[in-house]
């Protein structure tokens, strides 16, 4: 069905990019504008294409078919014709929805974080180019306009980690997460081709993909659902391609929150789910995507045991969870790994602001053994932590037990008792790190009294919000055992390859389990950092402190040996080869011009004896042919 | 009895033309012109063109050869004054080559042409009468520019062999 | 042999030797007789040509030929006067001040 509606989904926060682009570039060059415009454009912007999504949320509710809108066509060319066309089915709704809500409380947040900073137009200016791009990618009708979204949101990722640009380790942070999305971008567009060709060209929107994938030849279909993965391993910080992740915590707080938090990176699970027709009919691409999330879920696990830094030890939870997301995807439960999205949206994009407004009311100490001795008394944030942390730890009847324990079910219903296991040491380990955290920063005591610092209301109460929603989201998919309604299961149930059909005693049986390991991991943590000595911090030594030196190796493998092969190129194969062949040619050409020269020595003598042969040959060529006839 | 006077005609005039190519004091390739453009009237004379053999001893010879004379012994020539030309014999060879294709080429088209009668004719071809009634009838408009022309010469020669004045301080 | 063709040849003789003098003398009076004794030359083929088909328009032709030739030395012997006076010498190679030395 037709509407005019997505467009404006989109359009809005574009327009507020444009015009905070705009209104900082007079800022700049002529007059002062005060910060309040650009906040104004940047936190309405985005709670305008919530209400659009909310708008079409009750269309779909209603049981309205498929939203689209047609743009215009973009390319025509021989079997392949890509229209500009949104899609808005009960994915991409549900995706849109979390998307601008979390996306207009972290505007709200970041106009009282980035308060007083010089680029305060321009830092919201990408925000909403940011939201409008994610909006693209998820609203997109064919894997080309997904691809416009995904480079746009790796394109302002980069902006928006690079902000503070005068510092160069923020303008290397950027450097290296848009050179390894990069890598992941040519996996997504291999992929992309490869499914094309495989389909027999016969066009590239989803649903034409979907209808005609049974006729493609099973090696391709495995083949490109690789390349597609690839993709999403890059966007979405798994292993091998996830060291751009901590370094992008370089960026000032809100961004963390928005992108490497709540959005950018689930656009990898999302892409996954688009393509669900795809990894239904291969399922060894689906287990080794769900191997994949485990194991980035396992390792980032351990090394946020030894971070020091409050944002990395929340990066590398980021990290871990999206390996959750993967695992519920990649083994078929499209429903719960995006009902993690979900609530994990709100309790990491909730802790990452809590975890600002801690920083910034430490004066930018990141370091948690600092943080600790310097503590001063931060009523909300403390509250609010508290909660995200208990969510992320899998707590009921919070929100992230609910999620957790479906994809944990999930895969030991399909037999996969290694991807359990891991699971199940990660939950451990993830209640531990973030109790840690939690412990540390806010409770272990320095000895000192600690002084009420008051924070900004842009900042506390966007945290009230998300940990309202923290807690209770969990009861948007409340199982059916215990009489719920189980409505994300059932809105996004067509994406299912599998059914969750347990008996009850081993699903009670599966919840205890997940509940006691978060309970062990959390009395570890206390009996050991809750009367931590702050003053002695923790070494830096050791192999998981160091992070595996996984940094150390691509460095030495893959940058030097690129940078060896650049250089080479450069120095020999141009300037010297290229150059030099070329530059001899011109030396040659000059030569000859000299030698032709002599010719011309200004005597006319000589003129008119080079006329005299002129003329000679001319006759003789005409005495040839008239002695012919 | 024609054919003897041609031949001593011919080799006079190119005899005479060979000693102006290759002879390196001037006034002995003046008198070599002389020589060569004396047989040429001759040859007109052969022709049958009366008048042109008259106007071929006045002007040539008796003008322009003189006038050439003259300046030669006017301007006091000495022998160092004389450009020296090591490469004479050389060059004049190697022109020889070039002009054989254009000989031959000519010499080619002409002796494709019919035979004719060429032998003298006493009255009605090549006198003045004859060279009168065709050049001011068909030939007017080529005679006034002639005459325009050699008026234009007259004044260059006399503007070029002026002796110029120093050059003074010019106005502005 | 005063026929068509030895006229012809007699003319053609006399027109090599006029260009050979032109381009292997470096004297500018030789040169200036060269190019007299190529008209010359020419003058006879016109002349030639005339009693070949019994046509005036080759005599007057020639006569023009004459007329230009007289006014051509006219002009061609006060150049080189004037040339004598600036550079006291006759030779035709030492005027190449047009030529640019090459870089």
């Amino acid at each position: 069905m037709q509407t005019p509606y997505l467009l404006w989904i989109i359009l809005v926060p574009l327009i507020g990019a444009l015009l905070n682009t705009g209104f900082y570039f007079y800022h700049i060059k002529y007059k002062k504008i005060p910060e309040k415009v650009f906040a104004i454009i940047g936190t309405v912007t985005p709670f305008i294409a919530f209400l659009f999504t909310l708008n079409l949320f009750f269309k779909l509710l209603d049981g309205s078919a498929n939203l689209e809108q047609t743009l215009f066509q973009w390319l025509d060319v021989d079997s392949l014709s890509v229209e500009v066309k949104f899609l808005g089915d009960k994915l991409s709704i549900f995706m849109s929805m979390f998307v601008t809500f979390v996306g207009w409380l972290i505007h709200i947040y970041a106009v009282g974080y980035m308060k007083g900073d010089d680029g305060f137009g321009k830092f919201f200016a990408y925000f909403n180019l940011f939201l409008a791009s994610m909006l693209i990618l998820v609203l997109a009708d064919n894997p080309i306009i997904l691809f416009v979204g995904w480079e746009g949101v790796g394109v302002c990722s980069y902006l928006l980690i690079s902000f503070h640009y005068t510092n160069a380790d923020n303008v290397m942070a950027g450097n290296k997460a848009f050179i390894v999305n990069r890598v992941g971008d040519l996996g997504f567009i291999l992929g992309v081709i490869t499914l094309f060709f495989a389909l027999d060209q016969s066009g590239l929107s989803f649903e034409t993909m979907k209808t005609n994938i049974n006729m493609a030849p099973n090696e391709l279909l495995i083949l490109s659902g690789f390349l597609l993965f690839v993709g999403a391993m890059g966007k979405s910080a798994q292993v091998p391609l996830y060291v751009w992740l901590p370094d992008a915590m370089a960026g000032p707080t809100p961004i963390s929150a928005l992108i490497h938090a709540a959005t950018m990176v689930t656009a990898g699970i999302y892409m996954v789910a688009r393509f669900h027709f795809l990894y239904s009919s291969v399922e060894e691409i689906g287990l080794f995507i769900a191997y994949i999330g485990a194991i980035s879920a396992l390792f980032a696990a351990i090394i946020a045991t030894r971070q020091q830094d409050i944002k990395k030890i929340l990066a590398y939870s980021t990290m871990s969870q999206l390996g959750y997301m993967f695992m519920g995807v990649g083994l078929g439960f499209y429903s719960s790994g995006l009902f993690h999205v979900f609530t994990h949206a709100f309790f990491k994009a909730m802790l990452f602001m809590g975890a600002g407004g801690a920083i910034l009311a430490l004066h930018h100490e990141q370091n948690i053994f600092k943080m600790a001795q310097h503590r001063k008394r931060l009523p909300i944030i403390s509250a609010t932590f508290l909660i995200g942390v208990i969510a992320i730890s899998g707590i009921p009847p919070f929100s992230g037990f609910f999620s957790k324990d479906a994809i944990l079910a999930a895969s030991f219903q399909q037999g996969e008792y290694l991807i359990w296991g891991i699971g199940m040491f990660t939950a451990f380990l993830t209640a531990f790190y973030m109790f840690r955290l939690y412990f540390i920063v806010f409770v272990a005591p320095n000895g000192q009294e600690s002084q009420y610092t008051y924070t900004d209301k842009t900042i506390t109460i966007p945290l009230l919000i998300l940990a309202i929603g923290a807690i209770f989201a969990g009861f948007l998919n409340f199982p059916a055992i215990f009489g719920g309604s189980a409505f994300v299961d059932s809105w996004l149930s067509e994406l299912n390859s599998i059914k969750l059909h347990m008996s009850h005693a081993t699903e009670y049986a599966l919840m205890i389990a997940s509940i006691a390991v978060a309970g062990a991991g959390i009395f570890v943590a206390y009996k050991k950092y809750a009367s931590f000595d702050v003053y002695k911090p923790e070494s830096e030594e050791g192999l998981i402190a160091n992070k595996f030196y996984v940094d150390e190796f691509y460095d030495k493998v893959f940058v030097q040996s690129i940078k060896k092969m650049s250089t080479f190129f450069d120095e020999t194969v141009d300037t010297k080869y290229i150059d030099g062949g070329l530059m001899m040619i011109c030396r040659e050409f000059v030569n000859v011009g000299k030698k032709l020269a002599i010719l011309q020595n200004a005597n006319v003598r000589y003129y008119a004896f080079y006329m005299l042969a002129g003329i000679s040959a001319i006759s003789m060529y005409i005495y040839i042919t008239l002695l012919g006839q | 009895m024609i054919d003897f006077v041609f031949v001593a005609l011919s080799i006079c005039a190119i005899a005479g033309g060979g000693t102006m190519v290759l002879h390196k004091n001037p006034i002995y390739c003046a008198v070599g012109l002389l020589i060569s453009v004396l047989s040429v009237a001759g040859l007109f004379a052969l022709l049958s063109a009366t008048f042109m053999f008259m106007v071929q001893i006045i002007v040539y010879a008796g003008a322009i050869m003189t006038i050439i004379l003259f300046l030669l012994m006017f301007l006091n020539i000495k022998e160092q004054d004389l450009p020296p030309e090591p490469k004479k014999n050389i060059l004049v060879a190697m022109g020889v080559i070039l002009m054989i294709p254009i000989n031959l080429l000519v010499l080619e088209g002409v002796s494709r042409l019919e035979d004719s009668d060429m032998s003298i004719v006493e009255e009605g071809f090549g006198g003045i009468k004859e060279l009168g009634m065709k050049l001011y009838t068909d030939w007017l408009l080529p005679f006034e520019l002639i005459s325009i022309l050699l008026l234009v010469a007259l004044v260059g020669a006399v503007v070029l062999a002026k002796k110029r004045e120093k050059r003074g301080v010019k106005n502005g | 042999m005063a026929s068509l063709t030895g006229y012809a040849t007699v003319s053609m003789i006399l027109f090599s030797l006029g260009a050979i003098g032109v381009v292997s003398r470096r004297n500018v009076f030789v040169i200036y007789m060269s190019i007299e004794l190529m008209l010359n030359g020419i003058n006879l083929f016109l002349v030639t040509f005339a009693r070949y088909h019994f046509n005036m328009d080759g005599q007057i032709l020639s006569m023009m030929v004459i007329a230009i030739a007289a006014a051509e030395a006219a002009i061609f012997l006060s150049v080189i006067i004037l040339l004598f006076r600036t550079k006291k010498s006759l030779d035709t190679d030492i005027f190449t001040e047009l030529k640019q030395e090459v870089e």
